[in-house]
């Protein structure tokens, strides 16, 4: 098991696949926070909304991603443009909707923990409902909101790498190649591994630096739950 | 000036406030008093139309507020809660200056507006101006309330139990620094409290709800301790209400026994041991007999500067009794 000489005789095709990772997680976190953050505020707005739409997303992540993707590659991508049905597509689109519970969750939690008297004190005074959200109850839930995107980050970081068989040429294949050959590769599947990890972390990490920095006077993840 | 006529609120098979009638002065401040559920702060929250009436109409200055819009009509009225609603995550300066950026008012007329206010709360912008809410006390933090409704300077403060949730002794000194910002911004003041005491300590007129969401006698604190209009009224008094009327009379206003015309009240030749400043009540004085070896006291005037008291007059507990009536 020689992790240094993996690393010397495939550095390119390594950092080729580590990017494509980071280029896939970043797309999905994006997509996945301007879905899910309007429906996390529709869901603290309505409770019956709010149960029907996290009981959806909780039944989306019981589905195996190696499903999910393949689902989403034949049934829906294959009709909009054949090209989307293979690659980083499938599987951004599979990560999607499983970081649609984290986000959504949170971003509920989040909101429903801010003062009523604060709420009141901003109607009061004459703010409209979409300015008590932008100035007053999203700044507020910001902290708890960024807690639902690590979650989901650090999540779509792992399962990325089984996009790799459905032709996403990320971290996964490094990985999937090294199991599926027949003598495995455990230098290669080790190496795999750690990359992933450490995308995950340096992800969470600078997440929570700016969770941190922004919490003062807010709600802060444990004053939520 | 308020006008409520015929005003109710309904909810459900419940009635809040019942065809209200209620004219409230520009300049006044008007204590809205009664048990819970009296329907008193329903009564406030229908002024700035966070609670929409069933029936009836309110007017301001002769506009029915049903034809203004709402949110134009919130940033037209000071609005101070209980529970303070300070923005936590916002400075106190930045709180104080909310209802102005809603008003859309330039940075510098705001910055120089927040001084201001924050100058005449006793929290001055240098020292207190970057700190979050968290970083003050209690009542730190209702004066800041205040300060942000007086905001864009509204000819009108709604204050919904703004001390109840302090302790005794802060909430005092709250009271009296409402009295003195009052004397200085002469708003419309409607004030929500279930305190007896503080309706009759700020109040120019005291509205008194009966527990259906009508009004018991709406007066001046002295009519409602002299005159109640009803056992209702005098049992919301309570037991301390003639001694509390003493507390609204200054010896200023009353004809006090002069101490060398005529015989002192009890004949006797020796000044009284304690001595009682003009500027203070009736209430003072008796308080003073009270702890008076001989049971007089004499009302005195300070010349300013100078060491000496002129005696105005000489009281006992007979005398003071009679001036109250």
């Amino acid at each position: 098991m020689d992790i240094l000489g993996y690393l010397n005789q495939h550095g390119p095709e390594l950092q080729t696949q580590a990017l494509t990772q980071v280029y896939i997680v970043a797309v999905t976190v994006l997509l996945s926070v301007t879905t899910g953050l309007p429906l996390g505020i529709l869901a603290a707005r309505s409770d019956r909304f709010g149960e029907f739409i996290m009981g959806l997303a909780s039944i989306l992540l019981t589905i195996p991603s190696f499903a999910l993707f393949n689902l989403l590659s034949l049934f829906i991508l294959n009709f909009i443009d054949p090209s989307l049905a293979f690659g980083d597509p499938p599987t951004i689109a599979g990560l999607v909707l499983y970081a649609q519970l984290p986000i959504i969750r949170n971003a509920r939690t989040g909101l429903k923990a801010v003062n009523p008297a604060v709420l009141e004190a901003a109607r009061g005074m004459g703010m409209r409902p979409l300015q008590t959200l932008l100035r007053v109850e999203l700044p507020l839930a910001l902290p708890v909101i960024l807690g639902g995107i690590r979650q989901a980050t650090v999540m779509v970081t792992a399962i990325a790498t089984v996009g790799a068989a459905l032709a996403s040429n990320n971290l996964g294949r490094t990985i999937l190649d090294a199991v599926g050959s027949s003598t495995p590769n455990r230098a290669a599947i080790i190496t795999g591994v750690l990359f992933v990890a450490a995308i995950g972390i340096a992800a969470d990490t600078s997440l929570a630096v700016i969770q941190r920095l922004i919490s003062r006077g807010r709600i802060t993840a444990a004053a939520a739950t | 000036m308020i006008e409520f006529k015929g005003v109710t609120k309904r909810y459900e098979d419940q009635v809040a406030v019942d065809h209200l009638d209620l004219v409230i002065k520009s300049g006044e401040v008007v204590m809205l008093v009664g048990p819970s559920g009296c329907g008193k702060t329903t009564t406030l929250k229908m002024i700035n139309r966070l609670i929409e009436p069933s029936d009836g109409v309110i007017e301001i200055d002769g506009v029915d507020t049903g034809t203004v819009p709402v949110t134009q009509l919130r940033r037209s009225i000071g609005y101070v809660i209980q529970q303070v609603g300070l923005f936590p995550h916002l400075t106190v300066a930045e709180n104080v200056a909310t209802v102005m950026k809603l008003n859309g008012w330039d940075r510098q007329r705001i910055h120089k507006r927040t001084e201001e206010l924050m100058d005449l709360i006793g929290l001055p912008y240098q020292e207190y101006g970057k700190r979050l809410p968290d970083e003050l006390s209690g009542g730190q933090r209702q004066r800041v309330g205040v300060a942000r409704a007086l905001g864009v300077d509204p000819n009108m403060l709604l204050m919904d139990e703004p001390f109840g949730a302090i302790d005794p002794v802060t909430r005092d000194r709250l009271q009296e620094e409402l009295l003195r910002l009052q004397r200085i911004v002469r708003k419309t003041i409607i004030f929500v409290t279930h305190d007896i005491d503080e309706a009759i300590k700020l109040g120019d007129r005291v509205a008194l709800y009966n527990p259906n969401g009508t009004i018991a006698q709406y007066a001046t604190p002295a009519e409602l301790l002299a005159k109640p209009a009803s056992d209702y009224v005098e049992g919301f008094l309570g037991a301390g209400r003639l001694v509390r009327r003493l507390g609204l009379i200054p010896l200023a206003s009353v004809q006090i026994p002069p101490a060398n015309g005529g015989r002192p009240p009890d004949g006797g030749a020796t000044p009284p041991e304690v001595a009682i400043d003009i500027s203070g009540t009736l209430r003072d004085a008796l308080d003073g007999v009270l702890r008076s070896p001989d049971g007089r006291v004499a009302v005195v005037r300070r010349p300013e500067g100078e060491g000496g008291a002129d005696v105005v007059g000489i009281l006992d507990a007979q005398a003071i009794v009679a001036l109250g009536r």
